[in-house]
């Protein structure tokens, strides 16, 4: 876990500019531990951060565009003016991936900053009145959430809604949500057990105040962790809705799409599959590699 | 024991339960009219008719009474008609269900006999060459989304080996060797994540385990590498796997419905997406609570699992 600091009653009221319970340290060096420490996880985050900047930059980076077709280059294999070919309409798959990472990214950072929002708000008002009636009313719905598979519930819910970008938010929220807050309710349960809770409380705190200003920081390196993996697999899902036609709508650029428009023609030009699929693993890996690296870093208990 | 069986078997009903209401509740909450929907393409279709067909599906009925027929009829296996040819729902997913079920089952095992020997063969020398490559395996398998590598898995066997998976779907009782030549690609790619977290957890467990004071005694009494792993470690690493295999049934399962559609399966996974693009929603409603249902038996058998495997394992 973080270092918690005990915020003494007297400094939580007289401090009440810095956040307590967080020891400010240099964000530099922490950085540094980290890419010693973790090489793996570094090296994922240093991927992540060039997917990000490759597809922001998407119009300087290439000369096509997104929905650009070229009629005289249909599906080109790799090579020369097309660096990953051409697909049947004649665009260019390279620009479709970078313009697809845009989408994804997009629509999985939108999911998991909302979805984890509400799901660490469920997860701490539950944890910390565990076993009375707020935390079992919230649970149970939890639990049915999660007894439906993942994809089946986003089949579901996007189906219902209509295939848009943001109704695929939407659903994939309520994957996002109840794996959130498991772990923010489970913390929240460790947390309203110690000391420096028992002296907010003594020195009147609200319920807000406890949950927001003693609570949230100390479940923050567990969230990181939960994020990182979950940003993996809303990417997953949210190709896979795109795949199944009910995810973002064409023309916009997605990995899952392309890998559907890509299927009929596997054999002849394979490109269409590869590369979209690929930079879709890829992006993948280099989460869930930084989601492991961000556990052993953060909990020395994982350390081996 | 047995209490505890019954109180998660209860708990599971109502978990069961719940789905059924939330599903059927979110179905109408939706706006648009599913009658209107339905009958939106056919040509010269009149008010009357439109009525005609909501009152005769029920639909014009308070939502409170039309949840309370649906699982009167549910509790049963009636889950109402499929709104494009009028067959049974019960009836369809009856057909489809042992289709889906051998699938996973095949992925099940896939996932856990290569996860099992990759997680063992990696605990044998940690952090070595073959530890470290295995690792990336596994870490790789966690991260390729199923549905490419199905994808990946035909192509190349289709350009390099130059053969194909049969499309059209037989049972594995009038040709199992076609059976299987079907869905042997499409389980090994659903197979392939729950094959990467068993690995990863049953090697930390292994790791974990080998450091504990009665496997010190196993070697100090001249036990070698071999029977130490495999005699005295892996059956006291195993539950944590089991934990891992409970989650992993989820993806499995949610994994058919892309899988299914990819390889021309006939099982659930099928049934549902075909359902969803058709909007038929008394399919769609029975099939997303079978899912649910299945999820959450296999869930409630991993738990009681547990103490077959470690006796020590008390239920509270």
């Amino acid at each position: 876990m973080t270092d918690r600091s005990v915020p003494s009653s007297a400094a939580s009221l007289a401090a009440q500019t810095t956040v307590p319970g967080t020891v400010r340290r240099p964000a530099g060096r922490a950085l540094w531990r980290f890419v010693r420490e973790q090489p793996f996880a570094a090296a994922a985050l240093a991927v992540i951060v060039v997917l990000v900047l490759l597809s922001v930059l998407a119009p300087l980076i290439t000369p096509f565009g997104p929905t650009e077709q070229n009629r005289s280059a249909i599906q080109q294999p790799p090579g020369g003016r097309f660096l990953m070919g051409t697909d049947d309409l004649g665009r260019d798959v390279f620009t479709r991936v970078l313009y697809g990472a845009r989408t994804s990214m997009l629509v999985s950072v939108v999911t998991v900053v909302a979805g984890g929002a509400v799901g660490v708000a469920i997860g701490i008002v539950s944890g910390y009145f565990g076993g009375r009636w707020a935390d079992s009313l919230f649970q149970r719905i939890m639990d049915t959430l999660m007894a439906i598979p993942g994809l089946v519930l986003l089949l579901f819910i996007a189906a219902l809604l209509g295939p848009s970008i943001r109704n695929s938010i939407i659903a994939l929220s309520l994957l996002v949500i109840p794996a959130v807050n498991r772990v923010a309710r489970a913390e929240m349960l460790r947390i309203r057990e110690e000391p420096y809770v028992d002296a907010a409380r003594a020195n009147g705190c609200g319920l807000p105040r406890i949950l927001i200003r003693h609570g949230l920081p100390n479940l923050f390196a567990p969230l990181m962790v939960i994020a990182s993996l979950l940003f993996a697999g809303v990417l997953i899902a949210e190709s896979a809705l795109s795949y199944l036609g009910v995810g973002t709508p064409p023309p916009t650029a997605s990995w899952g799409r392309m890998l559907s428009e890509g299927t009929k023609f596997l054999e002849i030009a394979p490109w269409m599959v590869v590369f979209p699929g690929g930079a879709l693993t890829l992006a993948v890996l280099a989460f869930n590699l930084l989601g492991d690296g961000l556990r052993d870093f953060l909990d020395p208990k994982h350390r081996r | 024991m047995v209490e505890y069986a019954l109180r998660r078997a209860l708990y599971g009903v109502l978990v069961i339960f719940m789905v059924t209401v939330f599903v059927f509740l979110a179905l109408r909450a939706v706006p648009g009219d599913a009658v209107r929907i339905q009958l939106a393409d056919a040509p010269g279709v009149t008010e009357e008719q439109i009525a005609e067909r909501t009152a005769a599906l029920g639909l014009d009925q308070p939502v409170l009474t039309q949840l309370f027929h649906f699982l009167g009829g549910a509790i049963t296996g009636d889950f109402g008609a499929s709104f494009s040819d009028g067959s049974s729902v019960g009836g369809l997913i009856a057909d489809r269900l042992p289709v889906t079920g051998q699938l996973g089952l095949m992925a099940l095992a896939i996932g856990v006999v290569l996860g099992v020997v990759i997680g063992m063969a990696s605990a044998v020398r940690p952090n070595g060459l073959l530890d470290q490559s295995l690792r990336l395996v596994s870490v790789s398998g966690l991260s390729v989304p199923s549905f490419w590598l199905g994808l990946l898995l035909v192509t190349y066997l289709a350009v390099y080996a130059g053969w194909s998976p049969p499309l059209i779907y037989q049972g594995p009782a009038e040709n199992l060797g076609g059976n299987l030549a079907q869905m042997t690609l499409p389980a090994l790619a659903l197979g392939a994540a729950a094959m990467a977290s068993i690995a990863r957890m049953l090697r930390s467990s292994l790791l974990e385990v080998l450091q504990s004071d009665h496997l010190r005694t196993v070697r100090a009494r001249g036990a070698g590498r071999g029977t130490t792993l495999f005699k005295h470690a892996t059956r006291n690493s195993l539950l944590p796997v089991f934990t891992v295999l409970g989650l992993q049934a989820g993806g499995i399962l949610g994994g058919t419905v892309i899988l299914e559609s990819i390889f021309g399966i006939p099982g659930m996974g099928s049934l549902t997406f075909e359902a969803v693009q058709m909007r038929d929603y008394p399919v769609v409603l029975g099939c997303v609570i079978v899912y649910g249902a299945v999820f959450v038996v296999v869930n409630i058998v991993v738990d009681l699992m547990y103490g077959v495997i470690d006796p020590r394992v008390r239920y509270r």
